[in-house]
């Protein structure tokens, strides 16, 4: 490993020759020169310059997110977010997201019901739209690759989708009604 | 007689006295007759630091700094979501102090008192500035500081806030650079940097300057006692310049510690 290419914050970021890259996550520019601001080896992917992290951080809009269903209510669904774009959190760090109903899906808004998409622990994918309130993030789930991607039955079998709003426990055979999300590679 | 009794801990004896050595440290405890040059160090030199970023696995980012005589263990957790508290763009930086029990001559109470906070409050205002807090809206990031011994007020703050620089860049939480902090006390016409607890009770006042060496700006003065203005200028450029040697030192066990992660 180059010893040399480690950056520390506030140690200027020497460019090549050629046009200005943008700046991406982990550097800034303070009076003309473009600075680290995260411990790293600065890194060009495609016209940005970035210094990646491997520490969580919070959310942000467009940020894809995991978390499980902790409370419902008839005007929304309370997620806790234990992973942020791939990096899980430390334990009992998770942040608060709200799916609302409009956000649930992206036809039919107005004949959303909660209780027909999710329920207590389900672990549900989202996009966060907004930074949301003091207390929540919101989260979308109105996209096909969004949605409940794992869910127990009744009976405490672990669910599988047969539709974009059903899935079928393997034990009983019963379909519980759920947003799911489309799985991975089909 | 019961106000301080509290039966979450183990309580100690109710009356207790406190040793008595017989060897050659009781005479060091005499304050040192003014105008004599310092104990075995020149006006100009600090202690030796030794500083260790990542020792607490459990936190986010930590660090632990040893100046000789005093040992300060750093906690750095989150970004986490601010509970209780109105929407805000801007993170929050919570810095909270303690002092072990055992850390200073007199035993302290395991409670937080105006001590820690007035602590606290300077390691903030020396910290806040470099941390790029508009990066994590709603967001607060903890910062726990444990005293576990202290030799100097002052000392202890400028370690403090070295420490807390080197948990924060440890914790991946972007900052505009390293905050390096140095301590000075006036005595007599002399300015005796990084103070012991002895040499400040001996000065007329001291001061910490905290600076980002890597901006060339300052974050903070703390100054406390009488002081000149003339005084106060020239402490203020001498603890810069020992700032650029401290900042390499703390450059490079961040670095060390970085490259040994990967």
């Amino acid at each position: 490993m180059a010893e040399d290419s480690f950056h520390l914050p506030g140690q200027p970021v020497i460019l090549p020759k050629g046009p200005v890259p943008q700046l991406g996550d982990g550097v800034y520019q303070r009076e003309g020169t473009i600075r680290a601001s995260l411990v790293g080896i600065p890194r060009h992917e495609a016209s940005t310059l970035t210094i990646s992290r491997l520490r969580p951080h919070p959310p942000a809009p467009n940020s894809i997110v995991l978390g499980s269903v902790t409370r419902l209510s008839p005007l929304q669904a309370l997620v806790s977010i234990s992973v942020v774009d791939g990096v899980p959190l430390p334990p009992g760090e998770e942040f608060i997201g709200v799916i609302r109903t409009q956000d649930v899906r992206a036809t039919e808004k107005d004949r959303v019901k909660i209780s027909d998409c999710f329920r207590g622990g389900d672990v549900v994918k989202g996009l966060v739209i907004s930074l949301g309130d003091a207390r929540s993030y919101y989260i979308t789930t109105a996209r096909n690759d969004l949605g409940v991607t794992f869910a127990t039955s009744e009976a405490g079998a672990t669910m599988e989708p047969v539709s974009w709003q059903e899935m079928r426990c393997p034990k009983t055979g019963r379909i519980e009604k759920r947003k799911c999300a489309k799985p991975e590679g089909l | 007689m019961q106000s301080g009794f509290d039966r979450r801990r183990i309580n100690g004896p109710e009356e207790s006295f406190p040793p008595i050595f017989h060897d050659s440290d009781s005479e060091d405890n005499a304050p040192p007759p003014k105008k004599l040059p310092r104990k075995g160090r020149s006006p100009k030199d600090i202690r030796p630091i030794f500083l260790q970023p990542g020792l607490i696995n459990q936190s986010n980012g930590s660090a632990y700094i040893e100046t000789e005589k005093t040992k300060i263990a750093c906690a750095v957790y989150g970004p986490r979501q601010s509970k209780n508290t109105a929407y805000s763009e801007h993170g929050r930086l919570n810095v909270e102090v303690k002092f072990a029990p055992f850390s200073c001559h007199r035993r302290k109470q395991p409670l937080r008192d105006a001590e820690d906070r007035s602590v606290a409050v300077a390691i903030h205002q020396a910290l806040v500035s470099s941390v790029r807090l508009e990066l994590f809206p709603k967001s607060t990031i903890d910062v726990f500081i444990n005293i576990i011994e202290a030799d100097g007020l002052e000392g202890c703050i400028a370690s403090a806030s070295v420490a807390t620089s080197a948990a924060l860049a440890d914790a991946g939480i972007d900052l505009f650079g390293l905050v390096v902090s140095c301590s000075a006390a006036v005595v007599g016409d002399e300015i005796w940097l990084d103070p012991t607890e002895e040499e400040v009770q001996s000065s007329n006042g001291t001061m910490v300057l905290s600076t980002l060496p890597a901006l060339n700006t300052m974050t903070s003065i703390w100054q406390n006692g009488r002081l000149s203005p003339s005084q106060v200028l020239e402490g203020i450029g001498i603890c810069d310049e020992k700032c650029k040697d401290i900042h390499s030192i703390v450059a490079q066990a961040v670095r060390d510690h970085a490259v040994q992660q990967i």
